[in-house]
């Protein structure tokens, strides 16, 4: 057998609650704009990786009035890809930022991988993955 | 099996025999009695009376693990496991070869991709040195076809190496055809039997085996205690790896641990004696896993439907990341199929070698039952199961 996955019980503490909590998996759609349950002016959307290269992420954030007023997110990974999609959600989410649209992580006051593999005791090994997740918000906020 | 709540993750369902089994409870009496000052403590090489006592147990350990095998205990070779019996008898018999004239350069070597690492890194050990290795693919169900190992042989072939079951899919491999194929050919034929023993009927009396390596841990035996099998006329081809006194007719040398070897010896004769009603209980079970999970949608089976060892069931469930899946599962203790860990991303080269896709690959889980599995895990292995492919695949884009 090849070396076996980490055990439920060898995951940091918030890695486990944030993975078993993946409240903000979803979708954040077109349609729904302006309604009363999403009261968001527009979506940005972003993407990156591939199921087969074991990471793949979308991240839909909902705008209105300069402040991320919905995130959601859709991932295929590993355990702490999921759960730090869930973090970046909970964090994107609420924050403000200056001109029409956010157009970089730095105007959302958001930090590199590095310091978010840091803060959630992410291990150095799993920071292609975090990448991919950085990617995709990235996507979200240039390319929409 | 359901874990005491002692251990971490109360009540989590065993599911993992093929990684080790617990050690049986009439295993563990037969150990104790070799351990403290009122048993049979000595040194089986000692000449006095607590030696001889203890080389008797040796002795009738070694008979033991024959027996299960079908073959003489003298040519029975205690080792620390599997993964040594392998060594031993890859480098021992390869090494052995390039020393006679015949194979100064060039030897060559026939095993399977889909082999354990204990076996697979010593062959890549061996082409360090200056070996040629064919690695065998099989085919979709795991299966290696017996001809495929005849048409690899050359002249320069020393050693085939061909697992018995396939640690992650269970798979059986028809040892005896492949074993015909070497023996026409006067090649050494190795197999690694540490998923099969005690599970499935091995006898070498009729078999045209050479060397078979063991392990006592995946059959209720102790950790840290196996055996290679080395037939009588091969044993002069096999160089030992440990010096230092010449144990075991200096193919091992070491202090045999008697308790482990006492262990061990009881493990094969209870799995021998019980062999048969086990099996069909386990195969049993191992049905009623599967019947539960083929109602997931796009379970897939990974593995020959028939060929396989009764407690291995490896399934894949695509679109979920297996790793993820396995940590969705705190109550389960079972072992993904794809080595998705922090040391590694790469996925189960065992289904890449099926020629599954990475993704169908690194979906997969191995579930493995064992004698103390009973109906209440297995159902409660597909609820939990069910319960989290679905909420998984609600998180996939």
């Amino acid at each position: 057998m090849n070396a076996p996955a980490a055990a439920p019980d060898q995951l940091e503490p918030r890695i486990r609650e944030l993975f078993g909590s993946l409240d903000h998996a979803g979708e954040l759609t077109a349609e729904r704009v302006g309604s009363a349950e999403l009261a968001a002016e527009r979506i940005l959307t972003g993407e990156a990786g591939r199921e087969a290269l074991g990471t793949r992420v979308r991240f839909m954030l909902g705008i209105a009035a300069q402040r991320v007023v919905a995130a959601r997110y859709r991932a295929y990974g590993c355990p702490h890809t999921l759960a730090a999609c869930e973090w970046l959600a909970r964090e994107l989410e609420g924050r403000s930022f200056e001109g029409p649209l956010p157009t970089s992580l730095q105007a959302l006051r958001i930090d590199t991988p590095l310091a978010w593999a840091e803060r959630l005791g992410i291990p150095a090994a799993k920071l292609g993955r975090l990448l991919v997740v950085e990617d995709a918000l990235r996507a979200a906020l240039t390319l929409s | 099996m359901s874990m005491s709540t002692s251990e971490p993750e109360a009540a989590a369902v065993y599911l993992d025999y093929a990684a080790t089994t617990p050690v049986d409870a009439r295993v563990a009496v037969a150990m104790n009695e070799c351990l403290t000052r009122t048993g049979v403590f000595g040194n089986p090489a000692s000449q006095h009376v607590y030696g001889r006592l203890a080389r008797a147990r040796v002795e009738a350990a070694r008979a033991q693990v024959g027996s299960l095998i079908g073959v003489p205990a003298p040519q029975i070779i205690w080792t620390s496991g599997a993964t040594e019996s392998n060594n031993l008898a890859i480098l021992g018999i390869a090494r052995a070869a390039q020393a006679r004239a015949a194979h100064r350069r060039g030897a060559h070597i026939v095993t399977a991709r889909t082999e354990h690492k204990a076996v697979l890194d010593p062959c890549r050990r061996l082409e360090q040195e200056g070996f040629r290795v064919t690695y065998l693919t099989p085919d979709t169900q795991g299966l290696i076809d017996p001809l495929m190992v005849r048409d690899a042989l050359t002249a320069e072939t020393v050693l085939v190496s061909i697992m018995h079951a396939n640690n992650e899919i269970g798979v059986l491999q028809d040892i005896e055809a492949i074993g015909e194929c070497c023996r026409k050919r006067g090649v050494p034929f190795h197999v690694d039997a540490a998923q099969s023993a005690g599970k499935v009927p091995i006898d070498l009396s009729h078999a045209p085996v050479d060397l078979l390596s063991l392990t006592a841990h995946k059959l209720y035996g102790p950790k840290g205690v196996g055996a290679l099998y080395v037939s009588a006329p091969r044993r002069a081809e096999v160089l030992p790896l440990i010096f230092g006194g010449g144990h075991e007719r200096g193919l091992r040398s070491g202090t045999l641990a008697v308790h482990q070897i006492a262990g061990f010896g009881l493990a094969c004769e209870l799995c021998a004696s019980e062999r048969l009603e086990e099996t069909r209980r386990i195969e049993a079970l191992r049905a009623r896993l599967w019947d539960g999970l083929r109602e997931i949608p796009g379970a897939l089976l990974n593995g020959h439907p028939t060929r396989h060892v009764a407690g291995i069931l490896n399934v894949s469930f695509p679109g979920i990341e297996g790793e993820s899946l396995l940590m969705g599962l705190p109550e389960l203790a079972l072992s993904t199929g794809s080595a998705c860990n922090s040391d590694s991303d790469e996925p189960s080269y065992v289904l890449r070698a099926l020629g599954r896709d990475t993704e169908t690959a690194q979906s997969s889980l191995r579930f493995s039952l064992g004698r103390y599995s009973v109906e209440t895990d297995i159902d409660r292995a597909v609820g939990a199961l069910r319960r989290e492919v679905a909420r998984l695949r609600a998180v996939a884009p």
